[in-house]
């Protein structure tokens, strides 16, 4: 279980996600880029060319790494790219929250999420 | 006498474009579209006249795909009649293509400021504004050398000329680079279309000339807009209204003054077609609010961004009316663009499942 | 009876049943209190998992809506102004806070959206066209981010519950399914021992009255013979005298009971 006081730093949103979702959550306001010299990010704009490794790092750094962050948002599609990664994550903080694209409708069969209500509720 | 001569070099120009037009998707194109329940149904209406683009496409393509393939379309027809054109109608579709070009090196100065890697971001120039130093631009490593060594040799350098210095690029928003470099662009093009002699007086000076005009206010009554409310100093506003224009001067000179959306009203009191759309975006939205597209308020009413669309579509449909000029070139792009846009709306509203806003495409044919 | 691994390695006397009992007590009493617990927890899992359920799929429509607005903003800017919105991002402008709220003491946390004032990255973009459109589009993505970070909240909340209810019901079987019997295994381990030696006991003290009854009976006996005798010598009275007192110190000698 994640330690209570941890939650305290955490008030950023962090996106992975297709330039689309990303130019919309930016334009929402969640952008951060942290001061220099690191330049950390809190998003990630993935495309057919960005290498699952990548997206992987990232939700590693944004999961874990970064303290700052309190909830992940990720696009379904690219979620199913690190699914297992996904599936396995049970931490509380940050909490990971997959989101719809603009080009892949929502799909609650995969949540990682629902499909522990659904287990749980014996279906 | 222009009558006489234009045919020599450029009657087949005409033809061709003049073909083109006719080929653009009519109003029962658009309603057998918006009734597509999908993407694939969508692409199916779109066979006729964007088959062989549209067949390298996956099923269900993404609305962005859909997007850059008509794009595509455009380009490859707009490259051909180019590669046909000769003297002044070529320099005069270079005009055309300078204002992507504008849109190109703002997008490359961003991404230099941010020293992104410039290859990746050619990959998302318009291919429309594509010049030819533009992959040396990737050499630039920061904003003083891509100032001194790259821009120079491209064709926008009279626009930053004067205007703008290395540390403008630095220093400013690249909102104000590029609407600056907007205003010197339409301004060099006004210029252009008449003072050339194989224009200036013709039927291309008459229709460009509305059409820029159109374009010059446009921007204007934006930038007005759209400034409220932002760290944009009125002085600044003013430098980037282009000195042309049904607007120009008394129009202009009262829009730098403007505070809010009453006040832009009143500055384009003076021309009846602005003075209806303010009325009728006024009566929608009221002041702050001007534009209804996304109010969720339904389709009726038109945001002030639709009907200058519509205007302009107009204004470009009516320039076919004309003969012996080169200004069809110019709307026929402009009617394509906003096809484009247009089918990108359609695919964008069945895929996102919302279609009772799918009647706000623009049609004129 | 159970084997020796099923009970607590006590020694089986009157004390340490009593600590038995009074822990046997002790754990029924937790096990409710758990078990009602757990209940509550439950209940409230419950909920937010319905909640979950909702808002999940109410997502998808709020980012439906949130798409299109973007559309319309490609639309009237007429081309795509991701890659400038991502080079503009600065600062964020949209942050959250957590607070934590008490469930049957567990702490919850809970999201909250907040936008701080006055840094606007994007103020410019759009300035030539569209403008507006991204002024929208902004307030469009705002309202569903707030909605994703309500469910973030539930979401949240939904993990620690859930983490919470299983080390609870774990608690609440292992006291019901393993500390109970184990204590109840105890007490009839100690009670056992207890009852045979009390067995014992009682097996003794009968062997011990019998023993006593039987010596009793010889002594009757003798007694009796020698009343007969002395009857008998009581015919002659000197010879009474004489033995008397002596024989009844030898019948008091007599052999001593031993425990």
């Amino acid at each position: 279980m994640a330690s209570q006081a941890d939650f305290r730093d955490r008030q950023f949103l962090a996106v992975i996600g297709d330039e689309d979702s990303v130019t919309g959550l930016l334009l929402a306001g969640i952008g951060h880029v942290t001061a220099p010299p690191d330049n950390q990010k809190n998003f990630l704009v993935v495309d057919a060319k960005t290498d699952n490794s990548a997206i992987e790092a990232a939700f590693e750094n944004f999961t874990t790494e970064r303290k700052d962050i309190g909830i992940v948002l990720i696009n379904q599609h690219v979620a199913d790219r690190i699914r297992n990664r996904i599936d396995t994550y049970t931490q509380a903080f940050p909490t990971v929250l997959e989101i719809p694209s603009k080009d892949h409708p929502y799909d609650p069969e995969k949540d990682s999420v629902l499909r522990r209500v659904r287990r749980l509720f014996g279906e | 006498m222009e009558g006489l001569l234009f045919n020599v070099n450029n009657g087949y120009i005409e033809g061709i474009v003049r073909g083109y037009r006719n080929g653009l998707l009519t109003g029962t194109n658009y309603t057998n579209m918006t009734q597509c329940e999908t993407i694939d149904d969508l692409k199916l209406q779109l066979g006729p006249a964007y088959g062989d683009f549209l067949s390298t496409l996956p099923p269900n393509p993404s609305t962005s795909s859909l997007a850059s393939k008509t794009t595509d379309k455009l380009v490859s027809e707009f490259r051909y009649v180019r590669a046909n054109a000769v003297g002044s109608l070529a320099k005069f579709m270079d005009y055309v293509t300078y204002g992507y070009m504008i849109d190109n090196v703002a997008l490359l100065i961003t991404g230099t400021l941010h020293e992104r890697d410039t290859r990746e971001l050619l990959d998302r120039c318009h291919p429309l504004g594509w010049f030819e130093t533009m992959p040396v631009l990737c050499v630039a490593t920061n904003i003083e050398e891509l100032y001194n060594s790259v821009l120079i040799e491209t064709p926008l350098a009279p626009y930053f000329k004067g205007s703008l210095s290395h540390q403008d690029l630095d220093e400013l928003n690249i909102e104000i680079v590029r609407n600056t470099l907007y205003k010197n662009y339409l301004e060099d093009f006004y210029e252009f279309v008449n003072s050339h002699p194989d224009m200036a007086g013709t039927p291309t000076a008459e229709v460009m000339s509305e059409l820029l005009e159109f374009e010059a206010d446009r921007r204007a009554i934006n930038i007005t807009l759209n400034s409220f409310g932002t760290e944009l100093s009125k002085a600044d506003r003013k430098k980037l209204y282009p000195s042309f224009g049904l607007l120009y001067p008394e129009g202009t000179l009262m829009l730098s003054r403007a505070d809010d959306f009453e006040g832009v009203r009143l500055a384009v009191e003076g021309v009846s077609d602005y003075k209806s759309f303010f009325e009728a975006a006024g009566l929608g939205g009221g002041p702050g609010g001007p534009g209804n597209m996304a109010g969720g308020s339904g389709s009726e009413s038109r945001s002030l961004e639709d009907m200058f669309y519509q205007k302009e579509m107009e204004i470009a449909k009516s320039a076919f009316t004309r003969q012996f000029t080169f200004a069809i070139v110019y709307a026929w792009v402009k009617l394509r663009e906003q096809e484009i846009r247009n089918i990108t709306w359609i695919a964008e509203c069945i895929a996102q499942n919302q279609k009772e806003r799918i009647g706000n495409y623009i049609s004129v044919f | 009876m159970s084997g020796a691994a099923d009970r607590e390695a006590v020694f089986p006397t009157r004390q340490s049943l009593g600590i038995m009992k009074a822990k046997l007590k002790g754990a029924e009493t937790g096990h409710n209190l758990l078990k009602r617990k757990s209940e509550a927890l439950t209940k409230r899992f419950r909920e937010i998992t319905h909640r979950i359920d909702e808002a999940k799929r109410k997502m998808g429509r709020v980012m439906q809506i949130a798409s299109l607005s973007l559309a319309e903003v490609t639309y009237a800017v007429g081309g795509n102004i991701g890659y400038q919105i991502q080079e503009s991002a600065k600062s964020a402008r949209f942050r959250i806070r957590a607070k934590q709220e008490n469930v049957s003491g567990v702490l919850l946390p809970a999201f909250e959206a907040y936008q701080t004032e006055g840094n606007n990255d994007f103020a410019m973009t759009g300035l030539g066209k569209g403008g507006q459109q991204v002024q929208r589009c902004r307030e469009t993505y705002a309202r569903a981010v707030e909605a994703l970070v309500e469910l973030a909240s539930l979401q949240t909340a939904f993990v620690i519950l859930d983490e919470v209810i299983k080390v609870v019901n774990r608690r609440v079987n292992a006291i019901e399914h393993v500390i109970i019997p184990r204590t109840e295994n105890t007490i009839k381990y100690i009670n056992s021992e207890l009852d045979e030696l009390d067995r014992e006991e009682f097996y003794r003290l009968k062997k011990v009255a019998n023993k006593k009854q039987r010596d009793t009976a010889a002594a009757d006996v003798e007694a009796k013979k020698r009343k007969e005798l002395l009857e008998k010598e009581n015919e002659t009275p000197d010879a009474d005298h004489a033995t008397g007192p002596t024989d009844l110190l030898a019948a008091e000698d007599d052999q001593d009971v031993i425990f």
